[in-house]
C-alpha cells in the first residue's frame, strides 16, 4: 500500500484523539468517583442504579415514617403506663374501703380520692403532642370532656411502615377508658369484671357505692377496676408490641439499606487501583504515541536534498 | 537521419521533462489540497523511422497526464459521509437531551416524583399539620416545574434542530450550484480539448460535500458532468442547471420547518412554496437515516417527540390518578370534589396545580365507619391512599409499571438511543476513515515521491541539455571540417 505524509498525518490525529478519549474517560472516572456518569456510559447498569436509588429512597421515607410513630407511640406508651400508675391507687383504696368497717371519713376521704385519680385518668386521656391528641383517633380536638365523655373517633392512625404493611399509631381513647363507643355498660352482679370495662364509668359507679356504703357495688367496683387494670395492660402490650415492630422494621431497612448500598457501590463506585493501572497504561501509550508522531511527521527528503 | 535529428529529439526529451517536472511541482503546491488527486505524467517514445537501415526512435512525447483515481471507493466515500453525518446529528441531539434525563448525577423527575409521594406519606403521620401540607404544596410545585423544564429542554432541542435545517439547505443549494457551475466548466475544457482533471476533483469534492449535508444518488455522465438526485428521486443538480432546496415555514403549531424543491434552472426560478415539491418526507431517505439533513429531521420528528410522549404519558397518569383521588377525600375544611392538580394540563408542558388548590383543601380524609363525613382533621385514609399510589402499577404504553418504573425506563431508554448513537458514529468514523486512507493511498500527493520524481526528471533534463550541448559541438567540428 502506498503511504502518504497525509494519511500518517491523518492517523496521527485520530489516534491522538482516540488516546486522549480513553484518558479523558478514565480521568472522569477517578475524579467522580463513579463508573456510570451518564445513562449512556452503560444504560442498563444505569437502570439498576435507578432502581436501587429508589429502594434507598424509599426506605428513608418509612425509617422516617417510624420514626413519627414511634414517637406518637412512646407518647402513648407513657400516658398508659401513667394511667397503669393511676388504677393500682383506684384498686388499692376500693380494696381498703371494702375490709372491714370503715368509718364516714374515711369514705368520704376516698370518694374525694378516686374522683381526683378519675380527673387525673382524664387529663391523661387528654395527653397531646404537638397538635395531636393521642387517645382522639382522627378527631384533633380534645377527646375527653370533664365529666369523661369521648368525642373523638375510634379510627387508627395508620402509618406505612414498608411497602403494603400499616401500623397504627395510636390507641382508641374510647375503647381505652370507656370500653367502645357507646361506652360499654357497667358491670354489677353476674357481669361485674367482664370486659370491655369503662373504666371512667366504673370509677362513677364505684364513687356512688362508696357514697352509700353499698358493699355488694364496692365489691362489683372492685371486680371492675381489677378488670380495668388488665385493659390497660391489654393496651400497654399492644402498644409495646407495635413498637417492637417498628423496631425491627426499622433495623430491617437499615439493613436493607447496607445491602442496596453496598450493591450500588459494586456498581457505580470506581476501582481505584485498576483505574489507576489503566490511567498509567494509557498514558505510556499515549506518550509513545505523541513521540513517534514528532519523529515522523519531521522525517523529510527533503532534510536530505541538497 | 542527420545531426538536426539529435536536435529534435534533445528538444522532445526537454518539452517532455519540463512538462513533468511541472506537473511534479503541480503536485506538490496542492499537496494539503482537499480533494486533489495526484497527477502523472505517461510519457512514449515518439514514431519510429528508420535511419541507415536501423528503426530509430525520435524522441519523446507525453501521451497524457493521468489523474490518479478510484470512482468506486469515492461512491463508497459519498455513501459513507451520508450515514456517517446523520448519526453525528443524531447523537449531538441525543447528548444534548441525556442531561435533562441523568437521574445518577442530579436530582430529576425521578427524584420530585419521589419527594412528591414522601410529601404525601409525611401528611398521613400528621394529616392537620399546616406544616406537612405547606411542604407538599412547595414539593407538587417542584414537581410540575421539573416537568415543565424537561418538555422546555426537549423542545429547544427540537426548535434548534429545526433551526438548523435552515442553514443545512442553504449549503445544500450552494454545493448544488458549484456543481452546475463546475459542470459548466468540464463541458467548456472538454470542448477545446483539454483534460478537465482539476475540475474532476472539484466535481467529487463538491458530492462528497454534497454527501455530507443531505442523501444524494450522483450519475457520472461520460462527458464528466455529474447530476444528482436526492433521496425521494427528485432531481437537484441535472448537467448545468440545478435547483433551490430551502424551507418554508409551515402552518402547524408551533410552525416548523418544511423542506421544497424549486424547479430545475440556472439559475432555478425564485422559490414559490405554493407550487415547489414538499421533499420534507422523503429528502432525509428511509427513516431519516441519510445526511446531516436527515439527522436533523429525524431529531424534530421522531426522538424528541418520542420521549415528548413518554413524559406527557407519566404526566397525564400521575394527574388523573392523583385528581382521582383527592376529589374523593375530604379536606381540613371539610370540602370534597377538589382537584389536586388542573384537570386540563394533562402534558409535560401543560400540567399545573388546580388553582383552587389551598393547604385546606387537600384531601388527606376519607369517610370512614366512625368518621362519616369527615370532619375531623387527623383522618389520614385519603393521604395513605395518594402516597400508596406511588407503588400502583398503572397501563402504560409500554406495558405495565409504577410510575418511578416508567421513569427509569425512559432513563434507560435516553441512554440506550445515546450510545447507539455514539457507537455508531464511532464505526462510520472509522469506516470512513479506513476509506479515506485508501483514497490517500490511491490519489494523494507524497512529497517524497514527488521529490524524488522531480530529481528523476530534473537529471533526464540535465541529460537532454547535454545532448544538445554534444550536438552542438558535433555541428562545430562538422562545420570546421568546411572551413
Amino acid at each position: 500500500m502506498r503511504i502518504t505524509p497525509g494519511m500518517t498525518a491523518d492517523n496521527a490525529v485520530y489516534n491522538l484523539q482516540q488516546g486522549r478519549s480513553a484518558m479523558e474517560t478514565l480521568q472522569e472516572q477517578i475524579s467522580s468517583g463513579s463508573m456510570v456518569n451518564r445513562p449512556s456510559d452503560d444504560p442498563l447498569t444505569a437502570r439498576q442504579l435507578l432502581d436501587l436509588q429508589e429502594q434507598i429512597s424509599a426506605g428513608e421515607q418509612y425509617s422516617s415514617n417510624i420514626t413519627k410513630g414511634e414517637l406518637l407511640l412512646n407518647v402513648t406508651d407513657t400516658a398508659l403506663g401513667g394511667m397503669s400508675e393511676l388504677m393500682q391507687q383506684v384498686k388499692k383504696i376500693a380494696g381498703d374501703m371494702v375490709s372491714g368497717t370503715v368509718d364516714a371519713t374515711a369514705l368520704s376521704g376516698a370518694v374525694g380520692n378516686l374522683t381526683q385519680l378519675k380527673s387525673q385518668l382524664i387529663d391523661l386521656g387528654n395527653t397531646r403532642i404537638g397538635n395531636q391528641y393521642v387517645f382522639a383517633g382522627f378527631s384533633n380536638s380534645q377527646p375527653f370532656d370533664a365529666a369523661g365523655n369521648f368525642s373523638g373517633t375510634d379510627d387508627a392512625l395508620n402509618l406505612e411502615i414498608a411497602q403494603g404493611s400499616r401500623v397504627a399509631t395510636n390507641v382508641s381513647g374510647g375503647n381505652l377508658l370507656r370500653g367502645g363507643s357507646p361506652p360499654a355498660p357497667v358491670g354489677s352482679g353476674a357481669t361485674a369484671g367482664a370486659s370491655p370495662v369503662d373504666i371512667l364509668g366504673g370509677i362513677d359507679a364505684l364513687i356512688t357505692a362508696l357514697s352509700s356504703n353499698d358493699k355488694a357495688g364496692i365489691a362489683d367496683g372492685i371486680k371492675n377496676m381489677k378488670a380495668a387494670g388488665d385493659q390497660i395492660a391489654a393496651s400497654q402490650a399492644d402498644v409495646a408490641g407495635r413498637l417492637v415492630r417498628m423496631d425491627n422494621m426499622k433495623s430491617m431497612i437499615a439493613n436493607n439499606r447496607n445491602t442496596l448500598q453496598s450493591i450500588y457501590g459494586n456498581l457505580q463506585n470506581v476501582d481505584y487501583a485498576k483505574a489507576g493501572v489503566e490511567l498509567s497504561q494509557q498514558t505510556t501509550a499515549f506518550s509513545a504515541a505523541l513521540s513517534a508522531t514528532a519523529k515522523l511527521t519531521q522525517l523529510s527528503l527533503l532534510d536530505y536534498m541538497n | 537521419m542527420g545531426i538536426s535529428s539529435i536536435f529534435d529529439i534533445a528538444s522532445s526529451g526537454i518539452t517532455a521533462q519540463r512538462l513533468a517536472i511541472e506537473v511534479a511541482g503541480e503536485n506538490i503546491a496542492n499537496v494539503n489540497t482537499p480533494g486533489y488527486s495526484r497527477q502523472e505524467v505517461i510519457m512514449e517514445n515518439r514514431p519510429v523511422g528508420t535511419a541507415n537501415g536501423f528503426p530509430l526512435g525520435s524522441g519523446v512525447q507525453i501521451q497524457t497526464v493521468r489523474r490518479s483515481y478510484d470512482g468506486m471507493l469515492q461512491q463508497q466515500i459519498v455513501d459513507g459521509n451520508s450515514s456517517y453525518q446523520q448519526n453525528l446529528a443524531r447523537q449531538k441531539a441525543l447528548e444534548q437531551i441525556q442531561p435533562s434525563f441523568n437521574e445518577l448525577a442530579s436530582d430529576g423527575l425521578g427524584k420530585a416524583v419521589d419527594n412528591f409521594f414522601g410529601a404525601w406519606q409525611d401528611l398521613s403521620a400528621n394529616p392537620s399539620g399546616s406544616a406537612e401540607r405547606q411542604a407538599l404544596l412547595s414539593r407538587s410545585q417542584t414537581l410540575v416545574d421539573t416537568f415543565h423544564q424537561m418538555n422546555q429542554s426537549l423542545t429547544t432541542v427540537a426548535k434548534t434542530a429545526d433551526n438548523n435545517l435552515v442553514g443545512i439547505s442553504a449549503q445544500v443549494t450552494d454545493h448544488a450550484k458549484n456543481l452546475a457551475l463546475v459542470n459548466t466548466q468540464i463541458l467548456a475544457t472538454q470542448a477545446v480539448g483539454g483534460s478537465p482533471n482539476e475540475l474532476l476533483d472539484q466535481r467529487d469534492l463538491l458530492l462528497r460535500e454534497l454527501s455530507e449535508k443531505v442523501g444524494i444518488s450522483a450519475t457520472l455522465a461520460s462527458d464528466g458532468t455529474a447530476s444528482v438526485t436526492l433521496a425521494g428521486g427528485e432531481q437537484l443538480v441535472a448537467g448545468t442547471s440545478y435547483a433551490t432546496l430551502y424551507t418554508n415555514q409551515n402552518a402547524a403549531l408551533p410552525p416548523t420547518n418544511d423542506i421544497r424543491l424549486s424547479a430545475l434552472g440556472n439559475p432555478p426560478a425564485a422559490n414559490n412554496p405554493a407550487g415547489d415539491a414538499n421533499v420534507t418526507a422523503t429528502v432525509g431517505g428511509a427513516g431519516n437515516g441519510l445526511g446531516e439533513l436527515g439527522g436533523m429531521l429525524q431529531v424534530r420528528d421522531s426522538i424528541v417527540p418520542g420521549y415528548l410522549s413518554k413524559l406527557d404519558e407519566m404526566a397525564s397518569t400521575l394527574v388523573s390518578a392523583v385528581n382521582a383521588q383527592q376529589s374523593a377525600g375530604y379536606g381540613v375544611d371539610a370540602t370534597t370534589g377538589n382537584n389536586f392538580f388542573a384537570p386540563a394540563g394533562t402534558g409535560s408542558a401543560t400540567i399545573a396545580l388546580d388553582p383552587g388548590l389551598t393547604a385546606a383543601k387537600i384531601a388527606a380524609a376519607l369517610p370512614t365507619a366512625t368518621d362519616p363525613a369527615p370532619t375531623s382533621t387527623g383522618n389520614n385514609v385519603n393521604a395513605l391512599k395518594i402516597a400508596a399510589l406511588q407503588q400502583n402499577s398503572f397501563a402504560f404504553s409500554t406495558g405495565s409499571a409504577t410510575l418511578d418504573g416508567f421513569y427509569s425506563a425512559v432513563v434507560g431508554g435516553v441512554g440506550i438511543d445515546t450510545q447507539g448513537a455514539q457507537n455508531q458514529t464511532a464505526q462510520g468514523a472509522s469506516f470512513l476513515k479506513q476509506l479515506n486512507a485508501l483514497r490517500s493511498s490511491n490519489s494523494e500527493v507524497s512529497l517524497d515521491e514527488e521529490l524524488t520524481n522531480l530529481t528523476k526528471y530534473q537529471r533526464a533534463f540535465q541529460g537532454s541539455a547535454k545532448l544538445i550541448n554534444a550536438a552542438t559541438e558535433m555541428l562545430d567540428i562538422v562545420l570546421g571540417m568546411v572551413r
